[in-house]
């Protein structure tokens, strides 16, 4: 790859977008919807002064969607469209490679993608003071924005050297975002479902058959006849049953762009509980990691009272499971970089085959 | 031949479409070819095939000597292509779209802008050179493109329909300047509908007919068949073309069916040059005042309509009238030209 040529094909792309009018209306929808959600969001936690984490971290999150929903339509059509306006044949009989114009036209849709988290900027600083959340979310938030951008941006391109008609293109980039977004939570879900195992769960209690009618030992004084905890026999008893086995689809939920972007994000415990949605959402993906007991145990006869029985923290039941950000962040990149890929593959001259119904120029 | 243009047997179809079934020829250096067929016999198709954006199926091509298959950069350092339909990036003006183009080719920046200038003086755009290339003509258009084709110096130039949508001072222009190119010792191939025009222009001609190459023997044949010449006579308004007609036939000896008729033109046909010349003297001769006595149609287009009637069938008989500048296949062809971008 010619360093010269590629920044001269990024220039193309870039001068031909800062010169479109569409691209600064977007640019000013966006910065309002951003703004209309920051203004109220403030005039209404005004009124309380804790707990507002959760809801600016949403604030974050919609930064996020709206990402998602503008970066296809900056990519969706960059090669197809080039050959519907015929200026790229004329390209392609330069010296330029194959390779160099679809990364060329990856790195500009990127950069435009950039433009718009350069506004979201300052939302995410508000954001994040306001809410009081970790600072560390204003680095991590902005690095994995400007990540997913890319990886929508090549997901666009690709589409757009494989797929003939621009509107399919974008379409099929929409498509891929949704699946990301809401169809790993369903292949999640589903699939978590679909792969169960057996469990057998044993529990061991006090004979509640031996405790006659009209008593309880758990009564601070049973009444005349009536047995103790301590005087009932503890009987086993086993029920048999499936386990949903999250913990061999999590890396599903893993490529969620919300759950990369929660799960980057620097956690926050209060008292071992999350303190915010990220953490919630991360702490979420991470317990699906640990693989259930096939044979979980529950002693009611150790203590009857169950008063002393201590659950784990979420804090203290992710100690020992894996960030997920990174599995999900490397997982889009096996996908957009295959699909750039294939579009390179594609739109190789001199070209073998074409995609049907199209012209070279 | 250094850097001429050699085609051996190129095939190329689409799914079931054969667009080019055999074509070989070769374009030499110094040399303007035309490259001359209907709609849909494949000169696009070759043309790409050229310009290392397409395949073959089958076929040897070479681009001075270069194959575009096996070493497309090669090639591409060395050609020039203007497409049938100009796409010029829209919101970029005249003078970028020749600054980028140059750079692709590895010019720097200082070289690839003064190059442009160059090339802007060179199309006669330089007074639009900030224009935004949207803005721009069809003609306007042509002439950018052509320009674009030229940023790189390439020692040889594909050029398809490069003279469609201008006026006749551009196309005089173009005429001269191709005429230049070929005199620097360049390749030039060209495809154009407008027969008349590349007549005036090319050296030799590549006939294209069904994806085939016609064969030199058959485009000689042509040429040498019966053809039509257009005579008019200086005669005032009042006099009517058919008593013009009576008189050429009376003086051809001949019957006034066999004589076609254009406006206030006869339409004669001739076996042969020499029958023509026999005719003229005869027309002379019998005292009827000729002031133009020429080829109906020029001999490309002759030579052209001829192929493609013998591939039409059924062939009209010979000396039929109706073969003249207004004989469907040409004026059809120009009428397609704004639906092919």
């Amino acid at each position: 790859m010619n360093p010269h040529r590629l920044r001269t094909i990024i220039g193309i792309e870039l001068r031909q977008r800062v010169r479109s009018v569409g691209w600064y209306v977007l640019l000013g929808i966006f910065a309002a919807i951003l703004l209309g959600v920051m203004v109220l969001s403030l005039a209404a936690f005004s009124l309380w002064s804790g707990g507002n984490e959760w809801f600016f971290s949403l604030v974050i999150m919609l930064v996020l969607l709206l990402v998602l929903l503008v970066s296809p339509t900056l990519s969706g059509s960059a090669v197809n469209g080039d050959r519907d306006g015929a200026t790229l044949a004329p390209v392609q009989v330069t010296l330029a490679t194959t390779t160099e114009i679809v990364i060329g036209k990856f790195l500009a849709a990127w950069i435009s993608g950039l433009a718009f988290l350069v506004v979201a900027v300052p939302f995410l600083i508000v954001s994040t003071f306001a809410g009081a959340l970790n600072p560390g979310v204003i680095v991590s938030s902005l690095g994995i924005l400007i990540l997913e951008v890319g990886i929508v941006a090549a997901i666009g391109v690709g589409f757009s050297a494989v797929v003939a008609r621009p509107i399919f293109s974008v379409a099929s980039t929409y498509l891929l975002v949704a699946a990301l977004t809401i169809g790993t939570l369903l292949a999640f879900g589903l699939g978590g479902a679909a792969l169960r195992t057996p469990q057998v769960t044993v529990s061991r209690d006090v004979d509640w058959n031996a405790v006659p009618t009209g008593c309880d030992p758990g009564a601070p004084s049973p009444g005349a006849g009536c047995p103790t905890y301590d005087e009932l026999e503890c009987v086993e008893s086993r029920s048999y049953g499936e386990t949903p086995r999250f913990d061999r689809v999590w890396w599903l939920l893993a490529a969620n762009p919300f759950v990369i972007l929660a799960d980057a994000t620097p956690p926050t415990y209060r008292d071992g509980y999350p303190s915010d949605l990220f953490s919630q959402i991360a702490a979420g993906v991470r317990l699906a990691q640990i693989e259930p007991d096939p044979a979980p145990r529950y002693d009611a006869c150790a203590d009857p009272a169950g008063s002393a029985y201590d659950y784990p923290t979420t804090e203290e039941q992710l100690a020992g499971t894996a960030p997920s950000w990174f599995v999900g962040l490397l997982l889009q990149a096996v996908v957009a970089g295959g699909l750039l890929w294939w579009g390179i593959s594609r739109t190789r001259t001199p070209a073998k085959r074409l995609p049907p119904g199209t012209r070279i120029a | 031949m250094d850097a001429g243009i050699e085609v051996a047997g190129v095939r190329r179809s689409f799914g079931s479409v054969q667009a080019v079934r055999q074509v070989t020829f070769t374009a030499a250096a110094g040399r303007v070819t035309g490259l001359v067929g209907p709609n849909g016999s494949g000169k696009t198709t070759l043309m790409l095939m050229l310009a290392s954006l397409l395949r073959p199926d089958d076929g040897e091509l070479r681009i001075g000597g270069i194959d575009p298959v096996a070493d497309p950069a090669g090639v591409r350092r060395v050609l020039g292509w203007m497409p049938d339909s100009l796409g010029a990036w829209p919101s970029l003006t005249a003078r970028e779209v020749l600054v980028a183009t140059a750079q692709l080719y590895d010019l720097s920046r200082d070289a690839a802008r003064s190059r442009a200038d160059e090339l802007l003086e060179l199309v006669d755009l330089t007074a639009l050179a900030a224009a935004p290339a949207r803005v721009l003509s069809r003609g306007q258009k042509q002439r950018l493109a052509l320009a674009r084709a030229l940023v790189h110096d390439p020692r040889v130039l594909l050029l398809d329909e490069p003279a469609s949508g201008l006026d006749p001072q551009a196309r005089i222009a173009l005429r001269v300047l191709l005429r230049r190119l070929a005199a620097e010792g360049r390749t030039i191939l060209m495809s154009s509908h407008v027969l008349s025009e590349l007549e005036e222009v090319v050296d030799d001609a590549v006939f294209l007919v069904d994806g085939r190459t016609v064969a030199g023997d058959r485009i000689a044949a042509a040429a040498t068949r019966v053809r039509v010449w257009r005579v008019r006579l200086a005669t005032d308004s009042s006099r009517s073309v058919e008593a013009a007609r009576g008189d050429i036939a009376a003086a051809l000896g001949r019957s006034g069916d066999e004589i076609g008729l254009d406006r206030r033109d006869a339409l004669v046909p001739f076996a042969d040059d020499a029958g023509a010349v026999a005719g003229l003297r005869a027309l002379v001769g019998a005292g009827l005042p000729v002031v133009e006595f020429a080829p109906a149609v020029g001999d490309l287009e002759h030579a052209f309509l001829d192929l493609r009637s013998e591939s039409a069938p059924p062939p009209p008989p010979p000396g039929a009238p109706a073969q003249g500048p207004t004989a469907p296949a040409v004026p059809d062809d120009r009428d397609d030209e704004g639906s092919r971008a």
